[in-house]
């Protein structure tokens, strides 16, 4: 302790009592003040060290993440990039240093779709979120298909400051889609000729009949005039010979739309109701209806036209939906296959719909018969014969409870043939 | 015109082609009867004449080839000719296997269809007369009593009379007595011929 120290410490109790007492109430006020203070100072620390850590994690979750995230600048026009995690370097098979300050829209390349490049230049300009799938390039101008999701970041006055995107490449997906389109099409085309050419063989009986009736009278008359009436003889040949044309046409038109001839191959049923399903999924989805299945792994290969038999069971399935289109509450389609006999399958379509009135049951198959305001009336009617020429059986009946089933039999594959 | 005894039966679902048909062939001095329902050409009562039957192979009933299954089941032995507004190979093809005489597309001329009623009524009579060959032969069997009947089944199953004798313990006198009755009842004036009208009568393979 120093002499002046000593010397004000002794003065000290010299003080006004008042005095003193006013100073001790200051230095306790200040020495409160400091406490807060080194207490804020200590907190602000943490809070600086949490916040630290939190900017730190979601950094690495960013680097992380395997989808492609990237930030661009709102504020500059030219829409800059000022992040880009490595996914998204990988995505697009730009470096780092390729992509930083980089304006955006540049990195899509000249093949990409200039209406979405605009769809997306648009809705940011709008501070609006876009999402939606385009066809992008990579640096090396490959192509991939990415589904891409853009959202604004605002400043607490609202005003949009940056935007940050995720990027998925969903070229795989994409492919698969394709592939579903493709198959779905074929098939669809398959129906379409079916169709025309049942259509055609239907009305090409329904001309003969007359030309029949025609040919036979002319004929009937003829034979009546034998020797008498030359002129009416020459009249009813002329009549015959026209008669002859028109079915010479039809027996054409029948040529052109012959059916292409069965491809037979090995098929394991319960594969082909699996994949026929896949290309009837969205159908079912979108009318909320619920698909299952009964389907006994232990059914022998059968010997069938893989496209024409999928055509059978796209056309029950369809019918079946359209049976519980009106009635919300039936939701239920069961699929279920079994073996009849050691040398028969059986594939079974059943629905909680309507149900078939009794009096449409025996009309159900032939041609042009449809309860439906916008149907064909071919759909069963081809179904049946396709079946019927597979060596099976196509039949209908009515659940107990609720709806229908639509059932067929398919002889099992001959093992000597495999 | 000896066909003027013979009956043309056309099924067809049009009520037109079966006039016209009706009408053709009988310009051509034919007995026709047309139906457009396979179910009432079956419970006609077909007379025991030649006859053939044009039918349409796809009617709203039953179609023609079940048509063609009852027929057999029920004895009615018509031969048949197939005709179609359809371009069907694979029922053509069952068609004829399954014994019709022949096939047509519609429409088709008065010529084919007239040489093809000539076969089918040849045909025709030929099926009746077997048919009634076996009917004769099967009343003969029936009025054989059981002792003949037995007899007649060994010996045309190829047994001699002394066999036949020491199998069921009798006397060849009695056994060649029952022969006898047996040549005579069944009109048979051969061993042969009375094998003959066994296999007619499709006995033959019953004991052997």
């Amino acid at each position: 302790m120093t002499k002046s120290t000593i010397i004000k410490y002794v003065k000290a109790p010299l003080l006004k009592k008042e005095t003193r007492s006013n100073l001790e109430e200051k230095v306790r006020q200040q020495t409160d003040e400091l406490k807060v203070r080194s207490g804020q100072l200590r907190q602000g620390a943490d809070r600086e060290k949490l916040a630290e850590e939190q900017i730190h994690i979601r950094t690495k979750a960013m680097e992380a993440a395997l989808d492609g995230i990237f930030i661009i600048e709102a504020v500059n026009q030219r829409f800059p990039i000022i992040y880009a995690n490595p996914a998204f370097q990988k995505l697009t098979g730009f470096a780092k240093n390729e992509v930083i300050g980089q304006d955006y829209f540049l990195l899509y390349g000249a093949d990409a779709d200039l209406r979405v490049v605009d769809e997306i230049k648009h809705t940011i300009d709008q501070g609006q979120s876009f999402h939606g799938e385009m066809l992008n390039f990579k640096k090396n101008g490959k192509k991939f298909w990415s589904s891409l999701r853009i959202t604004p970041i605002r400043d607490t006055k609202g005003s949009v400051t940056h935007y940050v995107g995720i990027q998925t490449d969903i070229s795989l997906m994409k492919q698969r889609d394709l592939e579903i389109e493709e198959q779905r099409e074929e098939l669809l085309h398959v129906t379409r000729v079916g169709k025309l050419a049942e259509f055609v063989s239907s009305l090409a009986h329904e001309i003969s009949q007359p030309l029949t009736a025609i040919l036979a009278y002319t004929q009937a008359a003829q034979r009546l005039l034998k020797d008498k009436e030359p002129q009416l003889q020459e009249i009813l040949q002329y009549i015959i010979n026209d008669d002859l044309r028109a079915a010479e046409v039809i027996k054409r038109l029948r040529v052109l739309l012959k059916k292409t001839k069965p491809v037979f191959e090995s098929i394991d049923t319960n594969a082909l109701i699996n994949e026929t399903v896949t290309l009837i999924m969205p159908h079912i989805n979108a009318r909320n209806k619920i698909i299952k299945f009964e389907l006994d792994s232990k059914i022998p290969l059968i010997e069938g036209d893989r496209i024409q038999l999928q055509q059978v069971l796209l056309n029950l399935i369809s019918n079946s939906l359209e049976a519980m289109e009106s009635s919300p509450e039936s939701r239920e389609l069961l699929i279920r296959t079994s073996l009849k006999n050691t040398n028969t399958i059986r594939v079974e379509v059943k629905d909680s719909g309507c149900g078939i009135p009794e009096e449409n049951m025996k009309k159900l198959f032939s041609h042009f018969f449809t309860s439906k305001p916008d149907g064909l009336g071919m759909g069963l009617s081809i179904s049946r014969s396709i079946v019927e020429a597979h060596g099976g059986r196509l039949e209908a009946e009515n659940n107990p409870d609720r709806g229908a089933t639509l059932y067929f039999t398919l002889p099992v594959a001959r093992k000597e043939n495999w | 015109m000896s066909e003027g005894k013979s009956i043309i039966y056309v099924v067809d679902d049009d009520e037109s082609v079966c006039r016209a048909l009706s009408l053709l062939l009988k310009s051509h001095g034919y007995r026709v009867e047309t139906f457009t329902h396979a179910v009432s050409f079956l419970e006609y009562n077909h007379p025991k004449l030649p006859s053939c039957l044009v039918l349409d192979i796809r009617l709203p009933d039953i179609n023609g080839l079940e048509l063609q299954e009852k027929m057999i089941k029920q004895g009615i032995n018509i031969p048949i000719i197939f005709i179609t507004g359809y371009g069907d190979v694979s029922k053509t093809v069952k068609a004829i296997k399954s014994g019709a005489i022949d096939f047509f597309m519609k429409p088709f001329t008065a010529a084919t269809l007239l040489d093809a009623i000539v076969l089918a009524i040849i045909e025709s009579k030929a099926r009746n007369k077997k048919q009634a060959q076996i009917a004769k032969i099967w009343r003969n069997i029936k009025t054989l009593s059981p002792k003949e009947l037995e007899v007649f089944r060994l010996v045309t199953n190829g047994m001699l009379s002394k066999q036949i004798a020491s199998k069921q313990g009798t006397a060849l006198q009695t056994i060649k007595v029952h022969r006898g009755r047996v040549m005579q009842k069944m009109q048979a004036k051969t061993v042969t011929e009375l094998i003959q009208f066994a296999q007619k009568a499709g006995l033959t393979s019953s004991l052997s």
